[in-house]
């Protein structure tokens, strides 16, 4: 068993509507292990979201503990938080968020210089990321200019910027065709295997659950399922099909 | 070091977004070059006006009498210059006790030519048989080169910097042609301190007259106390001589006058132009304000359709005081830009009025464009774009990036 990432304790998120208390989620208690590939699911409005921004230390939680690294992070500044985002996180998003006035590059860059990585090494990281993907072509395009299975890919790429040690994907498929969604899950799942990053993924897509060594099952705002697969058993299976 | 690096890519960044926002951008810059135009044009011209005045009136002595035509507060009239005082009113002037000489004075801009070359420049009308004395004992006159004219002959003397800037070249026995008439240039006066005073000819007043064809009459009445009065007497006796001609000549509607010692003089105008430049402060300080609310208008809107890349900016790792950042400068770039923007402007207009001036010849201007006024004009219209930009920017860096996210 490797070691603990990210663990929840209890953790409830309660919106607050006027005079009505709406929770979102409710009591949740998770461990995400270093090096795995977790997949949650869930109907839309069960709180997967919800839990990905808690899980990426973008939102706190309204009640319970959330520990990094076996530390709890849950009083942490907004700044302490935002670095350790910057650092050892990276998010992509269904809509792709890319930032429209900045070219690919310029979007994979960005990242790095808020963890202030001098100019040199930043663009040439950008450009491996870039070409990693395939894209070194489109370094100068805007998003505007790209197809959705472009931008996302773009997504990851910026995700990647800062080498961080946890991908958390919302929906990344969400906004695509079915063939490349593919492509999508393919290059998270190769980040897995040859990067061994930590990848967090929201997907409606069973066929995912391939990828996957947890498959958390969420619904209203409570995990209802938390199944774990022999990750011998996912490798073999990996390793076949390439 | 590092900070300063990241500043400057936070500036990349918000040069990027302004450019996204092209027509809002320029329109907000407009608003601060219209308060910063305003400011730096009027200013210039003020402070020139003042200057010139000033510096015409620091020549005279203490102990001299000067009457004007109008009245001093009433700026207006005096500038227009269409009032004089007239042949009977000099007459009362020098019948009032106490008074030794009087000297009248005027002055017009003429096309001068020499040599082929033809500039307009402000003629002085002295007459050198009262006045030579008090302008070379009390303006502090003196000759460079040649001499002082004589009187009854066709000679002119030229301020210093005639014939360096004016008509280079020019020298002592030249001849010169105003209003088609022949002048010898008889000497060269050592400077007077100022590039205006250096740059007007002298003649006697009655080739003055001749010149311009203003026969009766002068801008400006010299007189001086005579050994043993106090000054301030001769003004009294001076000003109820005065009064009593025109009550005569022409009855109760008679223009007024003002009698004033050079150093009230100078107060005066001094004291009057102060104000004047204050109000043209004040007002120009509004316009940039206003300015500064447009930007904050630009900034808010700004702020609230970017919400989502503030959101995505904060989930890649931005900490509030980047976003804050990123934000102030768009504002203070705002201010600053539209303070050039308006500066060059300002001084552009000011320059045309200075040109514009200087043809007509009225008035010896020279727009005043110091340091101080550059600087202040930049630095309050960055001040401004950096205030006005303040609270968008604080509104941006604490966004909640959930919200700020699902924001659509
Ligand atoms: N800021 C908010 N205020 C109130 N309710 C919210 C807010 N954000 C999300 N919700 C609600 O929380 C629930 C879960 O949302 P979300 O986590 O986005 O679900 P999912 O991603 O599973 O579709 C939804 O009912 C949504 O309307
Ligand atoms: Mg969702």
């Amino acid at each position: 068993m490797s070691e603990s990432l990210i663990k929840l304790e209890n953790v409830w998120k309660i919106y607050q509507l006027g005079k009505i208390e709406l929770p979102v989620l409710k009591g949740i208690n998770l461990e995400i292990r270093k090096g795995s590939f977790v997949t949650i699911m869930g109907p839309s409005g069960s709180g997967k979201s919800t839990l990905m921004y808690l899980l990426g230390l973008l939102d706190v939680p309204t009640k319970g503990k959330i520990f990094l690294e076996g530390e709890n992070v849950s009083g942490f500044s907004e700044n302490e938080l935002a670095k350790i985002r910057g650092q050892k996180i990276g998010f992509v998003f269904q809509q792709f968020n890319l930032l429209q006035n900045l070219n690919a590059l310029e979007n994979i860059i960005m990242p790095m210089i808020f963890q202030s990585v001098p100019e040199l090494e930043r663009k040439e990281r950008a450009e491996k990321l870039l070409a990693s993907f395939d894209m070194q072509k489109r370094a100068h395009h805007r998003p505007g200019e790209l197809s959705g299975g472009e931008q996302q890919r773009v997504a990851i790429a910026r995700s990647l910027s800062n080498d961080p040690e946890i991908i958390i994907a919302d929906e990344p498929t969400g906004n695509l065709d079915s063939s490349t969604g593919k492509i999508i899950m393919e290059a998270l799942s190769e980040l897995h295997k040859k990067e061994k990053k930590t990848i967090i993924v929201v997907t409606h897509d069973p066929t995912i659950a391939h990828y996957s060594q947890n498959i958390i099952h969420i619904q209203d705002g409570q995990i209802i399922h938390n199944h774990f697969q022999e990750e011998k058993v996912l490798w073999e299976q990996n390793s076949h099909k390439s | 070091m590092g900070k300063i690096n990241f500043i400057k890519e936070y500036f990349k960044i918000a040069i990027k977004s302004l450019k996204a926002r092209r027509l809002r951008s320029w329109l907000t810059i407009i608003g601060v070059v219209i308060g910063v135009f305003l400011i730096v044009s009027l200013m210039s011209l003020s402070e020139g006006i003042k200057t010139a005045l000033m510096q015409q009136l620091k020549m005279m002595g203490k102990d001299l009498i000067m009457i004007f035509p109008g009245e001093i507060t009433d700026m207006a009239t005096m500038m227009s210059g269409g009032l004089e005082l007239t042949e009977k009113d000099m007459d009362a002037i020098k019948k009032a006790e106490g008074v030794e000489t009087i000297v009248p004075m005027n002055y017009k801009g003429e096309a001068v030519r020499h040599e082929g070359k033809v500039k307009t420049i402000l003629i002085n009308g002295v007459s050198w048989k009262d006045g030579m004395d008090i302008l070379k004992n009390d303006f502090g006159w003196s000759i460079k080169e040649g001499d002082w004219p004589v009187i009854g002959k066709k000679e002119i003397i030229v301020g210093s910097a005639v014939p360096t800037d004016v008509f280079p070249g020019m020298k002592v026995g030249d001849e010169a042609f105003i209003s088609g008439r022949k002048f010898i240039i008889s000497g060269v006066l050592k400077s007077l301190g100022n590039k205006q005073d250096d740059s007007t000819i002298t003649v006697d007043l009655d080739i003055f007259k001749d010149i311009t064809g203003e026969k009766k009459g002068a801008k400006i009445v010299l007189a001086r106390a005579k050994q043993g009065y106090e000054i301030d007497e001769v003004i009294e006796n001076i000003k109820s001589n005065l009064l009593e001609t025109r009550k005569r000549v022409r009855g109760a509607d008679s223009p007024s006058f003002s009698v004033l010692s050079s150093e009230k003089v100078m107060d005066i105008v001094g004291s009057i132009l102060g104000m004047i430049q204050i109000a043209i402060f004040g007002f120009a300080s509004i316009a940039i304000i206003v300015g500064g609310v447009g930007i904050m208008n630009t900034m808010y809107t700004s702020v609230r359709e970017r919400t989502k890349e503030i959101g995505i900016m904060k989930a890649i790792g931005a900490k509030n005081s980047a976003i804050n950042t990123i934000f102030l400068i768009e504002s203070g770039f705002f201010g600053l830009f539209g303070g050039i923007g308006g500066m060059i402007l300002g001084l552009g207009l000011a320059k045309a009025i200075e040109f514009a001036v200087k043809a007509t010849g009225n008035l010896y201007l020279q727009a005043s464009i110091t340091p101080q006024l550059i600087i202040f004009s930049l630095g309050f219209s960055f001040l401004i774009g950096c205030i006005a930009g303040y609270l968008p920017a604080r509104s941006a860096s604490k966004l909640n990036p959930v919200d700020a996210l699902r924001y659509e």
